[in-house]
């Protein structure tokens, strides 16, 4: 069997395996992926739950309610040989859950219990305000920090709840309350907001009928977010630093050709990257984010900063070159192969899976993982020309005295 | 990437072997050479490939297998990038160990990377001098920080025969290119090569794939000469907590027991000095096993965790009871788990157990061992290790002297 065949057969199988032996209905918001030879089970919850249920005033009340949410637990979970990691995107508070085969049902049962069910604790919401308060503190001094902050609140505008980090800011969530987090708990920690994914050694029907007795009863509620308004392009901004730091967010639409825009990323790193005629970046890295009205490409490098002006145009070379024409087969098939190995091993884990199946359902996304397989050269000029205009950020020290714009 | 011994820590994210008991155990194949055991894991079209080759570093040359490893290794990286993988190297107490990931789709082009290791290297000066700065800065990375160097000199007391994977001063001086030659063709032999595959693959693929191996070269004597280490160990790191390491030997001792036991002195440890950073590990070597504790502690807690440390093997059995010792055999075996839950891992794993026993499904045994430690077992092997003295060492604060100007 040749590679390529044996590659789609794989897939294939990656593919048709869950519906056929247990992958739910995405109105049941709980998607089962069956793993028999995967030693551990994870589970993603996701509850649709951010910024946008926020006051400004309230910046990172999200993610300090789950924190203190599932502070109380991680005793039981350590108990259990369980792990729990607690995310906050835009649109959501993300929990990734591992677990033993023998200790999974229990460890999940006692993070819903804790979401769902549990008031707030007073001494765990003074800790972790505190605690967050103080990583803010250190992230905020981070030009990567600074950056994402200034492309959030660039790309969405200035009225949007998603200008603002989903952590927040260490000026807020130090005024944050008990009475805060518990209101926030009975409002938004709910089950007609969350969606499952369990990957592992489980029976679907079983598992399944595990995470529904928590959401039974619970139409799902997708999540809709206000549309965006980007304010106008480039910006720049003063930043007290040895290197600039620059970053360019392609808008693409919600039925973009996820895993093209994600190849034309790490395509476009490439070519900024770090190399022999490339001496002068320090750094360079590409992020795709899926929301369920869209998402965005994400580029960003880090270079000196009398190089900005250069290496800002040639941030959308990199991209927008894709778009001009088709690749030739020969270079395609090179870069695809690297791609793909690339691509499945930041799925190596369970959790990735998990993380993976959740957001797919919560955006509604249908069989992503499926579409590796059929990567073609048409594909990916497709998804370059799918993009929109980026909007590009740039923040350092301006040895040449342009005034920062968008003042 | 230098692993110097197959080490066990009772706790999540070191070395931890392989549970294996929600999968079947491997399928075992006689190849060519050695053996081929495949755990398959369809779940996502990746494989994990590890090549061990069961060598001693010649007397004399030590650090000799992992040099030949930093030779071969920039050369790797560059093929396997190609699609999209990554290679790792190590240099365990039994075995020069190559390990591979990638697409499953590329077993043919992944196993063909790990076969050209086995090929007679071609050593240029230049590349040798580069490998060679590379070990330097491993040995003096295993003193550097206070953790490192607290475990390397318990070590060295516990196992005073095993080297340094990363050799010697003295050896280094050894190593030219035409040496690096006959060294290889002394320690090559096929029959010593197996080969474990984890992912969306099956055994008779990879069997194919490891089916024809680089005949060993011609010529394989090497001329033994006297391993030399320093007679002192490098001067002691700077350190604001001062560190506390204590070996037990545990030479001949059941190893899942002393996994568990080691398991349940973290965790008393832990309550008894919560101030303090608690580590205890089952350290397993060709040159045998001990139980290590290495504890830093603040300077006004340091007299406490002194004592405690001292006199944990009786505390621990004063405090042991049947529930505490299947909640420890519980949470190791839940920690193999998760850290063999990526195929890289596992394959780690497993291979780790079968260049130690020979055998498919040893990882498997021993994971099934572990649920069998009873309060009994562990009692037992208390009072056997209270009966040696244990490897002792102290690495004192630094003292910072504030000068106000």
């Amino acid at each position: 069997m040749t590679r390529a065949l044996l590659f789609r057969a794989a897939l294939a199988a990656l593919a048709t395996l869950p519906p056929a032996a247990g992958t739910l209905r995405a109105q049941d918001h709980v998607v089962v992926r069956p793993e028999p030879g995967t030693p551990v089970v994870a589970v993603e919850v996701l509850v649709a739950a951010g910024p946008a249920e926020e006051t400004p005033e309230q910046a990172g009340l999200a993610y300090l309610t789950a924190r203190v949410a599932t502070a109380p637990i991680r005793p039981i979970l350590d108990s259990l040989g369980a792990h729990l990691t607690v995310q906050a995107h835009k649109d959501a508070l993300g929990f990734t859950l591992t677990a033993a085969p023998d200790a999974w049902q229990e460890a999940s049962r006692t993070l819903l219990v804790a979401l769902f069910r549990d008031p707030a604790d007073s001494l765990a919401a003074v800790r972790e305000r505190a605690a967050l308060r103080a990583e803010l503190i250190g992230r905020e001094a981070s030009p990567a920090d600074a950056l994402a902050r200034e492309v959030d609140a660039a790309v969405f505008g200035p009225e949007h709840p998603w200008r603002r980090p989903a952590a927040g800011f260490s000026t807020t969530v130090e005024k944050l309350t008990l009475a805060d987090v518990d209101g926030f708990i009975r409002s938004y920690l709910v089950p007609e907001r969350t969606v499952a994914a369990v990957v592992g050694p489980v029976d679907a029907a079983a598992a399944r009928e595990h995470l529904a007795a928590f959401l039974r009863g619970s139409p799902w509620q997708a999540p809709r977010a206000e549309p965006p308004a980007p304010v106008e392009s480039p910006v720049r901004r003063e930043y007290s630093s040895i290197t600039a730091w620059i970053a360019a967010s392609y808008p693409f639409p919600p039925d973009v050709d996820e895993e093209a825009v994600r190849m034309l990323g790490e395509l476009a790193v490439e070519g900024l990257s770090f190399g022999p005629s490339r001496r002068s970046v320090y750094n360079a890295r590409a992020e795709v984010v899926r929301r369920a009205e869209g998402g965005e490409l994400r580029i960003q490098i880090v270079v000196p900063p009398r190089e900005v002006d250069a290496w800002a145009g040639r941030i959308d070379e990199a991209v927008s070159r894709h778009a001009e024409g088709r690749m030739a087969p020969s270079l395609f098939a090179d870069r695809v192969r690297r791609f793909r190995g690339l691509r499945l091993r930041e799925l190596d884990t369970p959790e990735a899976r998990a993380q993976e199946a959740a957001r797919e359902l919560f955006v509604g996304a249908q069989g992503r993982l499926a579409d590796l397989e059929r990567l073609d050269a048409d594909r990916l000029l497709a998804a370059a020309r799918a993009l929109r205009p980026a909007t590009l950020v740039v923040l350092g020290p301006f040895v040449d005295g342009t005034p920062a714009a968008n003042d | 990437m230098l692993l110097l011994a197959l080490t066990l820590a009772a706790g999540a994210g070191a070395a931890d072997t392989a549970a294996l008991a929600p999968v079947p155990p491997p399928a075992a194949a006689n190849a060519a050479a050695g053996m081929v055991a495949v755990h398959r894991q369809p779940a996502i079209p990746i494989v994990a490939l590890r090549l061990s080759l069961l060598a001693d570093d010649p007397p004399g040359y030590a650090g000799a297998g992992h040099l030949l490893q930093h030779l071969l290794l920039p050369s790797l990286r560059e093929q396997v990038q190609r699609v999209g993988g990554e290679v790792q190297v190590t240099r365990g107490a039994d075995a020069v160990v190559y390990t591979v990931v990638g697409p499953a789709s590329e077993l043919d082009y992944l196993a063909g990377v790990l076969r050209s290791t086995l090929r007679q290297p071609s050593v240029g000066e230049a590349q040798l001098v580069a490998a060679q700065r590379e070990l330097r800065d491993e040995r003096g990375a295993e003193w550097e920080t206070a953790a490192g160097h607290v475990r390397a000199l318990l070590r060295g007391r516990l196992f005073p025969e095993e080297l340094s994977p990363a050799g010697t001063p003295a050896s280094a001086e050894r190593f030219t290119p035409e040496a690096v030659r006959s060294l290889w063709a002394a320690m090559y032999r096929p029959e010593r090569v197996s080969v474990v595959a984890v992912g969306d693959v099956q055994v008779g693929r990879v069997q194919d794939a490891f089916a024809r191996l680089p005949a060993p070269p011609e010529s394989g004597a090497v001329e033994a000469l006297a391993d030399t280490v320093a007679a002192a160990p490098p001067a002691p790191p700077e350190a604001t907590r001062g560190w506390i390491g204590l070996g037990w030997s545990a030479a001949d001792a059941d190893p899942a027991a002393v996994t568990v036991a080691a398991r349940l002195l973290r965790d008393h440890l832990r309550e008894r000095l919560p101030s303090a950073s608690v580590e205890a590990e089952h350290w397993w070597t060709r040159d045998g096993q001990a139980l290590a504790v290495v504890v830093a502690a603040q300077p006004a807690g340091l007299p406490a965790a002194r004592r405690a440390v001292g006199a944990s093997l009786g505390s621990l059995g004063e405090s042991l009871d049947a529930g505490r010792v299947r909640a420890a055999a519980a949470g190791v075996r839940r920690d193999m788990l998760f850290y063999a839950r990526r195929p890289e891992r596992m394959a780690d794993v497993v291979g780790q157990f079968i260049d130690r026993a020979g055998q498919a499904d040893a990882a498997q045994r021993f994971y099934a061992d572990v649920e069998r430690v009873d309060e009994d077992a562990v009692r037992a092997l208390l009072a056997q290790l209270a009966e040696r003295t244990p490897a002792t060492v102290d690495v004192p604060p630094q003292k910072i002297v504030n000068r106000t100007p």
